[in-house]
């Protein structure tokens, strides 16, 4: 009887993931020939290109400015810590457009940071620099929050026991800190990745230009339809998706080793 | 060598203690469980920050205002050996040891005299998160002592281990403080264990206050608190 339940169970389990993953049989679909053409493909390349390397410059900037943020956070009193969760949770939780248009307001050249930037050539709409910082708020909150829970889970005393030894806290945190919250670090920093690279509500409003892999399939899709957007969707999964994945399952293994 | 006055005020305890120990002495902490005397060892090295008072280690002011723990020349070995589990036995090891100093000669002799004494060398090279528990102690004694520190805190380092492995490491311990000539404060609420780590002097703890201090001989005879008697009494 016993033994009857638990299949009951793993057999509702094997039907929740089925329903999860049904969208991905759609990749199978009939859209008709998938359409790669050159006027198709200069784009798309161009956008793959756009969103690996403006999406991996946002990566660089979240963790620069996020670890130490995340690693301060990580060590404040519980009230204090309270109150940097709740202001990083705001990006979080701000619909993508509603940020989008926040953005260029704020940046863009009817602000006055906007306008101040652009009298030094940044300009804040439609461009790279636009892009970037798009992506960065738009992951920054997530990896800072997942960084902060990794750091977390290293023990406070070994940490002090480290420092006990004549170890200055940035070697502490080299040395001890890093290596043990590396693995809950990258699961952090993955979020961020698929956070930032498949956005669109807000990289729409503030940097349509230069088009990255989410605008590109916008495109594609009005364009010229289905079949054209197949081809840059399998490439965007192919992107998107592996690293992060893998750098789940091995956390999950660690975490139950 | 070791002048303090820790104040510390818990919600369940208020710790009040004076303790002065010189150069190459032992110090016993004994007392109930709960009596405060992890209290007084963590505020000493600094785990803890003290309310009030004072620490000082030589001519070091360790409180206040608190030193950093990274210069605070002491040794700090508690139940939880703390070993980096990321590291081998001898990364652990040489943790502690600046690197432009892990290549003399003096410091290589010393790191391969601490392994050879303490039965080290089988897993010299092992991951620290895959060897025992008593090896994980024998690991952190060894750690502990390659910086040589001018004084050692021991927070009951042997609770759960088994009869022999104790009396090895006490034994050890013994030895390296003669060898080395560091000052030593041990906390322990087993008498036995803290007569042989400490037999000269001892500091009694009840609710945060030192209620009695001398030689164990002084304590057996005239226990100050009927609750010190009990400790003292064989089961």
């Amino acid at each position: 009887m016993r033994g009857d339940r638990h299949w009951i169970a793993r057999a509702g389990a094997a039907a929740f993931a089925i329903a999860l993953l049904y969208p991905f049989s759609a990749l199978f679909a009939r859209v008709g020939a998938w359409q790669w053409s050159p006027d198709v493909r200069g784009p798309a390349l161009a956008s793959v290109r756009v969103s690996l390397l403006l999406t991996g410059l946002a990566m660089a900037i979240i963790i620069t400015v996020g670890t130490p943020m995340a690693a301060y956070i990580a060590r404040c009193r519980a009230r204090e810590r309270l109150v940097w969760q709740a202001l990083l949770l705001i990006p979080i939780l701000l619909p993508p457009l509603a940020l989008g248009i926040l953005m260029t307001l704020a940046f863009g050249p009817y602000g006055s940071l906007g306008a101040w930037l652009e009298r030094y050539g940044i300009v804040m709409t439609n461009s790279a620099t636009a892009f970037v910082a798009t992506q960065v708020y738009v992951g920054m909150g997530y990896y800072v929050l997942g960084a902060v829970a990794a750091l977390d889970a290293v023990p406070v005393m070994l940490q002090k026991q480290a420092a006990l030894l004549g170890v200055t806290p940035m070697r502490v945190f080299l040395r001890v800190t890093l290596p043990l919250s590396k693995l809950g670090l990258a699961v952090a920093l993955s979020l961020a990745w698929v956070r930032a690279i498949g956005e669109f509500g807000a990289v729409v409003v503030t940097a349509y230009y230069p088009s990255g892999m989410p605008i590109q399939l916008w495109v594609n899709l009005q364009s010229f339809g289905l079949p054209a957007v197949m081809p840059l969707l399998v490439v965007f999964l192919a992107v998107a998706l592996p690293l992060p994945w893998l750098i789940h399952v091995l956390a999950q293994r660690q975490r139950h080793a | 060598m070791l002048k303090a006055h820790i104040i510390k005020k818990r919600r369940e305890l208020s710790v009040d203690v004076q303790l002065n120990l010189d150069q190459g002495c032992c110090l016993g902490l004994f007392g109930a469980s709960g009596a405060g005397k992890s209290t007084v060892l963590a505020c000493v090295a600094g785990i803890e920050e003290p309310d009030d008072g004072y620490v000082e280690v030589g001519d070091l002011k360790f409180f206040p205002p608190s030193l950093p723990l990274y210069k605070r020349t002491i040794g700090y070995l508690t139940q939880e050996p703390g070993l980096f589990p990321h590291l081998s036995v001898s990364e652990n090891i040489s943790f502690g040891i600046p690197r432009e100093q892990a290549s003399e000669r003096e410091q290589i002799d010393w790191i391969a005299t601490l392994r050879d004494r303490l039965q080290l060398s089988a897993l010299w090279n092992a991951p620290a998160s895959l060897i025992s528990g008593g090896q994980a102690r024998r690991v952190s004694l060894a750690r502990m002592l390659a910086r040589k520190p001018p004084v050692v805190l021991l927070d009951e380092p042997f609770a759960g281990l088994d009869r022999q492995l104790v009396r090895e490491l006490i034994d050890d311990l013994i030895f390296w403080s003669q060898m080395i000539g560091f000052s030593m404060i041990a906390v322990d609420h087993q008498a036995e264990v803290l007569k042989r780590l400490c037999p000269q002097r001892v500091v009694v703890l009840e609710q945060g206050r030192v209620v009695q201090q001398g030689t164990w001989e002084e304590l057996s005879r005239a226990p100050a608190t009927p609750l010190l008697g009990s400790l003292l009494a064989p089961l």
